[in-house]
């Protein structure tokens, strides 16, 4: 029946209460362990497409006489268009219509940082569009641009209220504690950079648009592009078959969704708004800087008594506040916890949500000043870790968490430290670092899925979300398979149309395959029974006795065994139909993952270089639906965030606020030479009060701890402790030198 | 714009001279460079390795993997870019390629724009000259540049003959152009004189496609060692000594990085 509840919704670490309907869900949870399917390796069902080049991205839209857009941006960080003629530009050949600020959502007469589009042009070509800009004539006032961030705390220019929090008494703890720590972090900007960028096209049919987008939620751009246009949401069509990458940026309609759509409506083409590789690097969003002012207080034994944090997003003109301070309110236990969150607003580049957004900063911090805390007392940073485990989440109990079991498995990879150590010579220092995480990723309702079983014993998932290259079609398509007794190769799934599926999820905050997943087996399960239902008149046997396995429908005695399709084959045009929704979370419940991750690395102490050697990783999110597709994220978490600590720097003139780096040979991700081996595990128990799977996301945990562990494995090799991210080889020689002083000084050295 | 394919030296006549592409092609995109005629120059620049005279037009793939290449050239050959880049970018374009300093890149008023400041020197210039930065700040990017200054290359242009270190100027208020090529100069060949030992040794953000933060070719060459750096000033930088250094304030950790650098290649090269 269904459930009108009242419960607290969260996404990516933001939590809201909202009104939900929601479906009891009857299911068992599958034993513990490998099925005929799930918990195995698959390989992604759409590999075939996507290597011959098939798979259709919103890039590959071509649509008969589309257009094709571009847009104008503020050349100055902080401005405001006074004046502005789309005359000579709508003049010039092949342009077809042209708009102003206010025109459509995304331009705006006031510009809040160097690139934030003013106006757009449509034209038969991309270089025409781009042409036009040129003749587009602005007059522009020049505003007040703060640029600094310390600087906006004192003004108080902030994106969102300060949030302060306090547990215990924070100032009392720390006046009794033993040993205190004290440190100073910073994270910079790092972009999302994904291979497909941010891009629509729009296209009207009749009453209705059709929008092909590159997006993490069809639904969500559903809703946002209807209501900006004022149509009823089913007048609006979203397709997002095959995507290019999100990384939390794509979590909603941007700009140039609204452009295509104004455009197209007034020229009555198809219009295509694409942003450039240059664009994607100025405008299209980023994971905001931090400053970090970090306290810990421990006894003398170990127990960690008072943590404290000042924190400010430095974010820019766009955004939301991240919890920067989640880590260090949930990853260990102590009583006494204080946090102030500033969240500043600047006239740079806007904040989009980025693969655990605010944990992966606080987590750089938190991990670092634990590490420096176990160098003062002299004690094993695992066992530190161990020993001030926290049991509840503040008093909430967890769904689960096996945290303990990937210490556990991270044991035998801390260990290596001494050989790894024992390589080190007179120019390169090897050490290793460790460092854990905790994040969300349980997912919610509401998701829903139907399923269709033809008589050709063949099943097809539909499911209106998207798949946003992490391999949830494959997952989703296992689990209907594990459910229906099918082989993988007799189940696929439809997907990433709004008008062909149900309601799905948004794929961000690690939650598509806890939201939709369960649905699915849902489904699967409902149109099994009536499988079963059938088998049981047509063989004269209780349904009790009767389960389908490999495409069979079999006995338990082992007296029947016939292929699937002889029984629905029965049926000719008849279909059976099944249909499932997500169930509710477990209430009073905190549904949360967890990771330890080991890095191994070599440092050149002459020249700054810095070497990830190995990373081993174990991560706890429940039950595995495909130990291959978990492992790739594993490695794609490990491999971005290498890149967000050595090597990607987003740099701004400090006198324009202008973007420096525009391009990939100056925004410089890691190539393949820069990744390092990689060892993942997995706790792999089912989480027995979340779903019918007792699965949780893993899209964002591995990126998370990743960064700290690196730093604390430069400590371990050389001594030095650094405290800003990236660690450049400026930054790093700068952290040997002043670990030289401090040396010199008579201060103990850290190894 | 016009492309012209010329088939022989006698046809060049003006126009801006294009080989692999990979540097004009993108100026041209970035409305840096503009160009009525572009020259395809492929074939009238010779190709391919003959003892010690290298042709202008043979790409980095192609040294790279040539055992008769003296070690600098062909390892700043292998560091250098990506495989992609190498297999289409020539020797002699490579020569000729502009600073990466994004002020520069970006079209911002800079001194090598003809403006009067350096934007880099009060900005961001991390990853800037150490060198001869008075002026202007930038970096010269080429690999292969710096192992033929300490090589001792000879350049034979369609004109002249010059050595490699007088293809280069440190740009001034009154010649701007690092290059001293004449309009319509082209090279077409570069002379090695035989090497005794050379090394080339380039300290990168990344392990591979990535331009040199600090590069440093160092090469025997009649008994004398002469070690040359990339990376570090406005043209490639045949190294006097790293005391002379004038690094901006976030430059300091490439004189450091070059002194660790030039050391190793000194003791590689024995």
């Amino acid at each position: 029946m269904a459930r009108l509840i009242r419960t607290e919704k969260e996404v990516e670490g933001r939590f809201e209460e909202v009104w939900l309907v929601v479906e009891e869900d009857p299911h068992e949870q599958w034993p513990a362990g490998p099925g005929a399917v799930v918990g195995r390796p698959a390989v992604r069902q759409d590999a075939p497409e996507r290597v011959r080049g098939e798979a259709r991205f919103t890039a590959d839209i071509q649509l008969p006489g589309m257009l094709h857009a571009a847009m104008l941006r503020s050349p100055h960080a902080h401005a405001r268009v006074n004046k502005i003629d789309l005359a000579p530009a709508l003049a010039l050949p092949g342009v077809r219509a042209a708009l102003g600020p206010g025109e459509a959502k995304g331009l705006d007469a006031e510009a809040g940082y160097d690139g934030a589009p003013v106006a757009a042009v449509a034209a038969e070509t991309f270089e025409q569009a781009q042409a036009a800009l040129d003749a587009i004539a602005v007059e522009w006032e020049e505003l007040e641009a703060v640029l600094d961030p310390e600087t906006a705390v004192e003004r108080d220019i902030f994106l969102a209220d300060p949030v302060y929090h306090e547990r215990g008494d924070f100032e009392q703890a720390l006046a009794n504690a033993d040993v205190v720590v004290e440190g100073t972090y910073r994270t910079s900007v790092v972009l999302h950079n994904a291979m497909e960028t941010h891009q629509a096209v729009c296209e009207w049919v009749g009453d209705t648009l059709n929008v092909y987008i590159s997006t993490q939620y069809i639904w969500g751009v559903r809703r946002q592009v209807a209501e900006e246009l004022g149509i009823p949401e089913d007048n609006v069509r979203v397709v997002c078959e095959y995507m290019g990458g999100g990384f939390g940026a794509k979590n909603s309609a941007g700009d140039y969704a609204f452009v295509a759509a104004e455009l197209a409506r007034r020229t009555g083409r198809p219009v295509r708004c694409a942003l450039t590789r240059r664009e994607e690097n100025t405008a299209s969003g980023n994971r905001n800087a931090t400053i970090q002012r970090l306290t810990v207080g421990a006894l003398s034994d170990g127990t960690i008594v008072a943590l404290g944090g000042e924190f400010i997003n430095a974010h820019g003109w766009n955004g939301w506040s991240t919890t920067t301070e989640g880590p260090m309110k949930m990853l260990y236990a102590c009583d006494n916890v204080r946090t102030t969150r500033y969240t500043t607003k600047l006239n740079i580049p806007p904040m989009q949500a980025f693969r655990a957004p605010g944990f992966v900063e606080g987590t750089f911090g938190l991990e670092c000043l634990i590490d420096e805390l176990a160098a003062k007392l002299d004690v094993d940073p695992l066992d530190l870790r161990r020993q001030n485990y926290a049991s509840s989440n503040d008093g909430t109990p967890y769904s689960s968490k096996n945290l303990s079991e990937c210490y556990e498995l991270a044991a035998k990879h801390w260990e290596r430290r001494h050989d790894v150590r024992a390589r080190s010579d007179a120019r390169w220092k090897r050490g290793v670092g460790m460092a854990s995480q905790v994040w969300f990723g349980g997912g919610g309702p509401p998701s829903y899925a139907w399923i269709r079983v033809g008589s050709d014993g063949r099943a097809h998932v539909v499911t209106a979300m998207q798949d946003i290259g992490t391999g949830t079609r494959t997952a989703m398509a296992q689990i209907a398979a594990e459910e229906l007794g099918l082989p993988l190769t007799h189940v696929d799934v439809v997907l990433g149309d709004s008008a062909r599926g149900p309601y799905a999820t948004l794929s961000a905050g690690s939650s598509t395959t806890p939201s939709v997943g369960p649905a699915v087996r849902a489904a699967a399960a409902d149109a099994k029974r009536q499988i079963l239902e059938i088998a049981t008149q047509r063989h004269d046997l209780a349904e009790d006795v009767l389960d389908i396995r490999d495409g069979n429908i079999v006995s338990a005695d082992g007296s029947l065994s016939q292929p699937l399709e002889d029984l629905v084959g029965l049926l000719e045009d008849a279909q059976i139909l099944g249909k499932g929704a997500r169930g509710p979370n477990p209430t009073g419940m905190s549904v949360l993952t967890f990771g330890v991750q080991v890095a191994e690395v070599a440092v050149d102490v002459e020249t700054g270089e810095v070497r990830v050697e190995r990373v081993a990783a174990a991560h706890d999110v429940g039950r595995i639906i495909n130990t291959l597709g978990a492992q790739s994220q594993v490695e794609g978490g490990i491999i971005q965030g290498i890149g967000h600590t050595l090597s990607e720097a987003r740099l701004l003139d400090p006198d324009t606020g202008r973007t420096l780096t525009t391009t990939l040979d100056a925004y410089r991700m890691p190539t393949i030479a820069d990744v390092p081996e990689i060892v993942c595990e997995f706790v792999d128990k089912p989480d027995e009060h979340l779903t019918n799977l007792g699965s949780k996301g893993l899209g964002e945990p591995p990126i998370i701890p990743i960064a700290a562990a690196i730093a604390n494995a430069i400590r371990d090799a050389t001594g030095a402790d650094v405290h800003e991210l990236p660690i450049s080889r400026e930054e790093l020689l700068g952290a040997l030198e002043e670990a030289k002083r401090k040396e010199r000084r008579g201060a103990p050295a850290a190894v | 714009m016009e492309l012209l394919r010329p088939s022989s030296l006698g046809e060049l006549d003006g126009g801006v001279f294009v080989h692999g592409g990979t540097e004009v092609v993108p100026l041209l995109r970035d409305g840096i460079l503009h160009v009525d005629t572009l020259v395809d120059v492929r074939d009238v620049v010779p190709r391919g390795v003959d003892g010690n005279v290298i042709g202008a037009g043979t790409s980095l793939a192609e040294l790279e993997a040539d055992a008769t290449i003296p070690d600098a050239l062909r390892e700043a050959c292998r560091l250098a870019a990506s495989p992609q880049l190498r297999s289409m970018g020539s020797l002699g374009g490579n020569l000729l390629q502009s600073t990466r300093c994004w002020y520069w890149r970006l079209q911002y008023p800079c001194r090598l724009h003809g403006g009067d400041r350096c934007h880099a020197r009060e900005g961001e210039h991390r990853e800037h000259a150490i060198f001869a930065n008075d002026f202007c700040a930038s970096a010269h990017p080429s690999d292969p540049a710096a192992a033929l200054l300490a090589l001792g290359a000879r350049v034979r242009t369609n004109r002249r003959e010059l050595d490699l270190a007088g293809l280069y100027r440190t740009p001034t208020q009154k010649a701007r152009d690092i290059v001293t090529l004449e309009p319509g100069e082209l090279i077409l060949e570069l002379e090695l004189p035989p090497v005794e030992g050379s090394v080339y040794l380039k300290a990168m953000d990344r392990r591979r496609w990535a331009f040199p933060q600090v590069g440093v070719a160092a090469a025997k060459v009649a008994g004398e060692t002469r070690i040359a750096l990339a990376g570090v000033a406005p043209v490639p930088w045949l190294l006097g000594s790293l005391e002379d250094a004038t690094p901006l304030p976030r430059t300091a950790w490439k004189v450091d990085v070059a002194r660790a650098l030039v050391q190793r290649a000194l003791e590689r090269l024995g």
